[in-house]
């Protein structure tokens, strides 16, 4: 008797476990040796340039990056300023969009269908396509422009002024993974019970309140880990910056992805690029420990 | 289904047409003298180069390999992947790459750490018409720079890239034109020979739309001039408007020159050419700025010397049968003009010093390199471009001009501007003391930086780099290189 | 669900006819460029209407030099490895998922550590991958791609599962467990089903994700798995970019995707499966 009910304490415990542990496995097998051997690095400076072997430095790599590298705060901001205005803009449209389209029926199969290409053209490709549709003097959005107003304005020099290339990669990015929020945002919507819709029109609510208090409660989760995903993607963000404009004019549009490219691909110093991904890693996780943090109270609250 | 089906057939079907049309090849010319090496037992060599049109070598002569012995595996990379790809094997010693192609840029870094084998004992085994190169032939700068280091031959060219004035030919030689310059600026209306005067007549060609242009009357703006001014090359364009000094890129003991007086005066230079360039002149990368010359938007430009090839064909060009070739201007210095043409880029050939098959993989990057070398950069069929002295003195061979005349006066353009070949640097730590100076010239030319500002930012980068790479082994390798730059006459 | 008044049916036709233009004016621009010819890829005015269209560009690109199967192998190279990390990573990531919702398990840190993980920047941890996967021979075949992106598509997964795992009650599973069901099964026939809104959402972008990923592709592989990434910037020559062919993979590879995303909306819909519980 007493036997069969620790069997089945002993597997109550263990199946959360099993459950978890394939992930952990996979994860754990493959992540740890990268992640030793790049903390090891990062207190190094190894130039594989030359033939001079790796020499430890401890703190060397991170005061030079921190203190005598304009270059990547200069990054790290442009990065912050793309993942701000392009997140935002994404998960607004992206709700906007997932709300109408959960209202539709017949069409909603064929919409979607049409709204994910952007997300499913390789950023590679996407970078090409982008590149001639900036174009100041062949590119259709400047010829669209002009015919819209009538040639008495020719549209911007979209790759090439600083002040506006920043804002090409950012409608760039808008364009590209406002989808992604879309679709996830809708099967979240899809999963929220109609039994709460249907209590909330018996009690009179009107639609704004519906919203409010019941719809963006039970979203909330699956926005927020959208904009974490989209946030720690923006900082991987790469093809169409490499493509379109090379990080410049000067350095407007070199974010922290492309610098730390440069220093591991192309300049292989292998152990700034490991000091430069470990300070990444600092940021990327304050952010998301922040909207995790923020994820919880709201959880608390509902 | 069906739907799925057909298209499936359809695609095969293609895709089999089209192996049929990829399999041409330019027909063999009898102008190189070669011979086959004895012939190997049964070896597989590993070919790594960026993709596309320039591997189509292998693929035309492979019949050449075939009668050897050997079989050649083609593995492509992305052109923007080749140096990271071929340095991560390298570095993880993988042995997968026999005959790796590059650009000579690196070849500091590949054959300082010991990934090239050495070429001299091949190229003097017997029979010459076998294993030798014939280096004489390959024009001064590009084979002492490009394929060389630390005085051992590590490399052999295959494309010749260098900087070409490009020009409109039919604008310079307008009489009404000539007469409006002469009267404004008190000289003659040619080809620029100065610096100073790519700014004159830049400014003179830059019109807008309605005015006239040669007597007819503009549907879009002109204008005078355009750059490279694109993140990526265009610090070579400043280059260009350096190198004439005859300052090298550091003294003996590796201190930066670049934030000289002459050096801040050249980016001065660029930064006005910007004036007589069309507004979106930053982002102009090679595709843009073939397009804003061939496209009838701008008058002249420096450009590789591949452009006049597609230049002269209707289909593809506004322009055909109006370009003018020249060389890079240069800046008046003790009494005569210096020109200087930059060599970006370029491909040479080397072979993996963990290869297995050492004489095989020379012989292939030998055949490649001279025996079959002429077909190969007078085909339209790839993009490789003159290098060799024999290339130039066979105009015949290139027959996407429409006379021979037209091919000659190409060439004489081509080989005019390869004999003021000036080099990208070469050393280990290229691509980071590039990107240094390419920032901050982009910077400059975007108006966030000066000029001075530019440079004395770069002098300091590029000592902090060379702190970074160990100042020591620098130096000593600097030390070599500026042998060779002194032999060439390249500085003063 | 309320009926929209005329005024609401116009101001929803205007703003999807107004995302519509803003999403698919670069993929109409894609898909006509396939069809151009090289004249017409820059001109004033730009070529909208390609003259004739011609699929020379489809031909040049399946058959991309210099061994003629460019193509075919990078389509076969990337529906392998895409398939098969998605595979991969939904059924490891979603028993995890559910793990971590139900029991949260490992508390806070476990799934922090698993979020983290994709937080890594790829490019320095490429170097160390590359190394173990030459000590497993395992570069050049597929496999190590599969792993590689399953690495990076796992913690999306598991993140994004257990938020929706997060939103189901627990009520369902309570009922059939103390009916005697076991875990797994409950995880199984109830749990996984409830959720499939969220499955194909994940599912579908671990997909897009693995499809597209670039840099792995090109460090993991030579010549015997070439993914169409690879392919893509192949046709950019130093001196020469192939707009048309570029234009015309691109065609090219949205199909597998449009394909699976067209069979997976099915389960994107309310009710089907709550319906299936309840009765």
């Amino acid at each position: 008797m007493s036997e069969n009910r620790l069997l089945l304490r002993w597997r109550r415990r263990r199946v959360p476990i099993f459950f978890v542990l394939p992930a952990v496995i996979t994860l754990l097998a493959i992540t740890v040796f990268p992640l030793i051997y790049e903390l090891r690095l990062a207190f190094m400076s190894w130039e594989l340039t030359t033939s001079e072997p790796a020499r430890f430095v401890a703190l060397g790599n991170f005061a030079t990056i921190l203190f005598h590298d304009s270059r990547f705060w200069s990054s790290l901001r442009v990065t912050l300023t793309l993942l701000l205005f392009g997140v935002s803009a994404e998960v607004a449209i992206g709700t906007g969009l997932a709300l109408l389209l959960n209202r539709l029926r017949r069409s909603r199969t064929m919409l979607v269908s049409l709204f994910l290409i952007p997300v499913l053209i390789a950023p590679v490709v996407a970078g090409f396509q982008f590149r001639m549709i900036y174009h100041d003097q062949f590119g259709p959005l400047n010829y669209l422009i002009e015919m819209a107003t009538g040639g008495r304005w020719r549209g911007f020099a979209w790759i090439a002024d600083p002040k506006i290339a920043l804002l090409a990669i950012v409608m760039t990015d808008i364009w590209q993974w406002t989808p992604f929020l879309m679709l996830i945002i809708l099967a979240g919507l899809q999963s929220i019970s109609l039994e709460l819709y249907e209590a909330a029109e018996v009690d009179g609510a009107s639609a704004g309140q519906t919203f409010g208090r019941i719809t963006l409660p039970l979203l909330l989760p699956v926005i927020i880990i959208g904009i974490l995903i989209r946030a720690m993607d923006s900082f991987k963000l790469f093809d169409i910056i490499y493509l379109v404009t090379g990080g410049g004019p000067g350095n407007v549009t070199e974010t922290i992805s492309f610098y730390t490219y440069l220093q591991g691909f192309k300049f292989f110093s292998l152990g700034y690029t490991a000091a430069m991904a470990f300070l990444q890693l600092v940021v990327i996780t304050v952010i998301a420990q922040f909207f995790v943090n923020f994820q919880k109270r709201q959880a608390g609250r509902g | 289904m069906k739907v799925y089906r057909g298209a499936i057939l359809w695609l095969v079907l293609a895709l089999v047409l089209a192996t049929a049309a990829v399999a041409q090849a330019p027909p063999p010319l009898s102008v190189v003298k070669w011979d086959y090496p004895p012939p190997f037992k049964n070896v597989t060599i590993n070919v790594v180069g960026d993709a596309g049109h320039n591997l189509k070598p292998y693929e035309f002569w492979k019949g050449d390999f075939e009668k050897v012995g050997i079989t050649i595996q083609i593995i492509e990379v992305p052109f923007e992947g080749v140096y990271e790809k071929e340095k991560t094997e390298f570095v993880a010693g993988t042995g997968a790459f026999d005959v790796v192609t590059f650009y000579p840029a690196y070849i500091g870094d590949f054959a300082g750490n010991g990934y090239l084998e050495p070429l001299d004992k091949y190229m003097k085994k017997t029979p010459a018409s076998a294993w030798d190169p014939n280096a004489a032939d390959v024009l001064g700068p590009f084979w002492e720079l490009y394929c060389k280091f630390d005085g051992k031959v590590y490399a052999l060219p295959i494309d010749g890239d260098v900087l070409m004035l490009q020009f409109r030919k039919d604008l310079i030689e307008n009489p009404q034109e000539k007469a409006a310059f002469k009267a404004k600026y008190g000289k003659e209306l040619k080809a620029p020979e100065t610096w100073q005067d790519w700014l004159d007549i830049g400014q003179f060609f830059t019109r807008k739309k309605g005015a006239k242009l040669a007597g007819q009357v503009l549907e879009r703006d002109f204008y005078g001039s355009a750059e490279f001014a694109k993140r990526g090359f265009s610090f070579a364009w400043f280059l260009n408007r350096w190198a004439p000094f005859g300052d090298p890129y550091f003294d003996k003991d590796m201190k930066p020159q670049i934030a000289s007086a002459n050096a801040v005066k050249a980016l001065q230079n660029m930064v006005d050419s910007l004036k007589n360039s069309p507004p979106d002149v930053l982002g102009y990368g090679y595709d843009e700025l073939r397009d804003a010359f061939v496209k009838s938007t701008v008058a002249m430009v420096v450009q590789w010397t591949d452009v006049p090839k597609k230049g002269d064909d209707p289909s593809q060009s506004a322009i055909a049968g109006k370009i003018g070739v020249g060389r890079v201007p240069g800046w008046p210095i003790g009494g005569k003009v210096v020109h200087r043409s930059m060599m970006p880029v370029g491909r040479v050939v080397a072979v993996a010093a963990d290869c297995r098959n050492k004489e095989a993989a020379y012989w292939v990057a030998k055949h490649i390199s001279y025996d079959r070398s002429l077909e190969d950069v007078s085909t339209a069929l790839t993009g490789l471009d003159p290098y060799r002295t024999t290339h130039f003195k066979n105009p015949q061979a290139y027959k996407m001009f429409p006379t021979e005349a037209r091919a000659q006066d190409y060439l004489k353009g081509v080989e005019a501007a390869m004999a003021d070949g000036y080099p990208e640097i070469f050393i280990p730590g290229a691509a980071q003391y590039e990107d240094s100076l390419d920032l901050h010239v982009n910077k400059a030319l975007a108006g966030q930086e000066s000029p001075k500002q530019a440079l004395d930012a770069v002098a300091k980068e590029w000592d902090a780099i060379t702190d970074k790479l160990g100042r020591a082994k620098q130096i000593e390798l600097w030390r070599k290189a500026l042998q060779a730059y002194s032999s060439l006459g390249l500085i003063k | 669900m309320r009926r929209w008044s005329p005024g609401r049916k116009a101001f929803v036709f205007v703003v999807l006819l107004v995302a519509l233009l803003f999403f698919m004016f670069p993929v109409v621009w894609m898909f006509l460029t396939s069809f151009k010819s090289e004249a017409e890829y820059f001109s004033y005015p730009p070529v909208f209407w390609p003259k004739s269209f011609s699929l020379r560009n489809y031909f040049n690109a399946m058959a991309f030099p210099p061994d003629g199967r460019g193509g075919l192998q990078g389509l076969r190279d990337s529906l392998l490895i895409a398939a098969g990390s998605t595979l991969a990573s939904v059924l490891i990531g979603s028993l995890a998922a559910y793990s971590l919702s139900r029991f949260k398990t490992g508390g806070e840190n476990l799934s922090f550590w698993i979020l983290s993980t994709r937080m890594f920047p790829p490019v320095a941890a490429a170097l160390p991958l590359f190394l173990i996967f030459k000590q497993l021979r395992l570069l050049d075949r597929h496999l190590s791609l599969v792993i590689a992106n399953t690495i990076f598509n796992l913690p999306f997964v598991i993140w994004m599962l257990k938020g929706f795992f997060d939103e189901l009650p627990v009520e369902m599973e309570e009922a059939a467990l103390i009916e005697g069901c076991g875990r797994l099964k409950a995880f199984r026939l109830i749990a996984l089903p409830l959720v499939a809104p969220g499955l194909v959402a994940t599912s579908l972008f671990c997909f897009i994700f693995s499809w597209n990923e670039f840099m792995f592709a090109l460090l993991l592989t030579r010549r015997n798995v070439r993914t169409l990434t690879i392919i893509v910037p192949s046709l950019v020559g130093g001196h020469e970019i192939l707009w048309g062919e570029i234009a015309a993979i691109g065609t090219l590879a949205i199909v597998p995707g449009i394909l699976l995303a067209l069979l997976l909306q099915r389960y994107l819909v309310r009710g089907l499966s709550l319906g299936a519980v309840k009765g």
